[in-house]
């Protein structure tokens, strides 16, 4: 599989002895999903804006599809990638919601009928369609916040970075943006790296997570990340709540050796137990339940 | 922009300052072609503020107010806006009235009222409400962006298109930021008053303000640059302009021209 991102020992430094990020090493395939994860002030956005070129790093290299970022001209590059910003008022600066997805397109040097498609697939893809008229301010943060996203899909990029989409919504919003995003990993195979500090939404986001704190902490399958509780405490992190959930049960005597982490894996998980137990599932209060459960809860705690 | 832009004092809730809020209806201005608007209008407004005569003055007010009648726009709404232009163009007819040179009418002890002073009053104050209602019907009549669109159109340099573009824009989320930080001061017992204290927080929260504009403008321009911006953005848009856009641009640019043409043989 091609090599989508490459980024070798990137490090940067807002002025002299402030370190944002510290010999940052990360490789993404095309087609995968990353999340990338770690407390607030870890540089999540600040290696966002490397990916295309608008900062550039003191030392090493950004390299998308095998161009490198800081040699090739930035046309080349944010035709592949799009970036949305966390902050829709930041992403949205065109007076309407039509010149804003029409923005990206014109500047690629698209015929405006090519420009005109674009919108539209895009705001149909949105589920916006109709709104090409409205004034950012006049929607609401949910509908901005997927206006920004149809701002950048308008360009029809390959990769989308984006910027903790989920913060801020409301759970409908937050909902749909998810199964957006996914549908769009699913059906155009786009490339999705997400920066978030919603632990639930990464197992649904992300294939592989890394954990970023100035520099790359740990990496891995969700999984490996949320097993490792301690590396998760060190960066002000936590596990989705059915992973916890499913470490209750299992003090309530539930059998599982791999602990699901979203509503998804959960119910493949019951499914495999309830068949494979024959038709239902056992649980029970046993003398070390209550311990168990006082561990885990302690366990989760942030002092 | 600045000039609608103002604060409630009582519930110190700030309004946005929607001067198309009544874009959306229907008149023979709302269906005018907005270029031929944008050039028709200036025109007459360039040609009503050097009108020399009151008597003529007054025609132009008159037709300034029949365009605001033909464009639908509620005579209220205008009053909201006028009377901060009124505040401002009264206290210069009071000044001209006492100062300047001419005929006395009236004499209270080293003060006197002149009959120049009031005619030259009486006609800039006529002119400049005649200028500023004629701003409703030609930029209160379609949506701000098309006037945006319209002046890029027209040929004005792409920078000032930009700065009326992102002002647009932004002056609402200016407002509301700015209406957060007041609702903290104020749920923190803050209360507006003339003092010291409460004016030197004031500047404080407006420097407040400024340092997150700073921010944000920083941010804006990030995103500009991961979607293209290079320096002149273009925009889609289609404008038609029909014969009866043809007709309503020469009236209106022929009654600003015969002002001038009365004026000068005298007729009036």
């Amino acid at each position: 599989m091609r090599e989508a991102i490459n980024i070798k020992n990137l490090s940067y430094m807002y002025s002299e002895d402030t370190r944002a990020l510290e010999s940052v090493n990360m490789t993404v395939h095309e087609g995968e999903r990353i999340a990338i994860v770690g407390p607030n002030g870890a540089g999540k956005t600040t290696l966002l804006l490397h990916l295309n070129g608008i900062l550039h790093g003191t030392d090493g290299q950004v390299e998308v599809f095998g161009k490198s970022v800081d040699k090739v001209k930035r046309e080349e590059i944010i035709k592949d990638i799009g970036l949305v910003f966390q902050d829709p008022d930041d992403q949205l600066f065109m007076p309407t919601i039509f010149d804003d997805l029409a923005f990206g397109p014109i500047n690629l040097g698209l015929k405006e009928d090519e420009v005109r498609k674009r919108v539209e697939k895009a705001l149909l893809t949105l589920g916006l369609s109709g709104y090409e008229n409205r004034c950012p301010h006049h929607l609401s943060y949910g509908e901005k916040k997927k206006a920004s996203l149809a701002a950048v899909m308008s360009m029809e990029p390959r990769i989308l970075v984006l910027d903790e989409p989920t913060a801020n919504l409301d759970p409908r919003s937050r909902a749909e943006l998810i199964e957006i995003i996914k549908g769009l990993n699913e059906r155009e195979g786009i490339t999705i790296v997400t920066a978030t500090h919603d632990v639930n939404a990464v197992p649904t986001l992300a294939d592989r997570v890394y954990v970023l704190n100035k520099r790359i902490i740990a990496e891995g399958t969700s999984q490996k990340i949320f097993s490792d509780v301690e590396l998760l405490k060190e960066n002000n992190l936590e596990v989705p709540e059915v992973f916890k959930l499913f470490e209750v049960l299992q003090c309530f005597g539930y059998n599982c050796e791999e602990l699901p982490l979203s509503v998804d894996d959960a119910i493949e998980h019951l499914t495999r137990t309830v068949e494979t137990e024959g038709g239902h599932i056992h649980l029970h209060i046993h003398e070390h339940t209550h311990d168990q459960v006082r561990k885990l809860k302690d366990k989760y705690e942030h002092h | 922009m600045q000039v609608f832009f103002f604060v409630k004092r009582k519930s110190a809730m700030i309004e946005y300052p929607e001067i198309d809020r009544y874009a959306s209806l229907d008149s023979p201005l709302h269906r005018f072609d907005p270029r031929a608007k944008l050039i028709a209008f200036l025109f007459l407004i360039f040609s009503v503020v050097l009108i020399p005569d009151l008597k003529i003055a007054f025609i132009g007010f008159f037709f300034a107010i029949f365009l605001l009648i033909l464009s639908g726009i509620p005579l209220a709404f205008v009053l909201r806006y006028l009377k901060w232009v009124a505040m401002f163009v009264l206290s210069f007819f009071v000044i001209l009235a006492f100062t300047f040179p001419g005929e006395e009418l009236f004499n209270f002890y080293f003060l006197s009222i002149t009959a120049e002073g009031l005619y030259t009053g009486s006609l800039i104050t006529l002119r400049a409400f005649s200028a500023v209602i004629l701003i409703f019907p030609m930029i209160g009549t379609m949506r701000f962006d098309t006037t945006i669109k319209a002046l890029d159109r027209l040929k004005v340099p792409n920078s000032l298109v930009q700065m009326l573009m992102f002002t647009y824009r932004y002056i609402f989320v200016f407002v509301d930021e700015f209406q957060r930080i007041w609702t903290a001061m104020e749920s923190k017992g803050f209360k507006l008053r003339t003092t010291l204290y409460a004016l030197r927080t004031i500047g404080k929260a407006l420097g407040m303000l400024f340092v997150r504009s700073y921010e944000r403008a920083e941010r804006v321009y990030q995103a500009m640059r991961s979607r293209g911006y290079t320096g002149n953005p273009k925009t889609l848009v289609e404008f038609e302009i029909h014969v009866k856009d043809y007709i309503l641009a020469v009236f209106i640019v022929g009654f600003a021209i015969s002002l001038h043409v009365i004026s000068f043989l005298g007729v009036v």
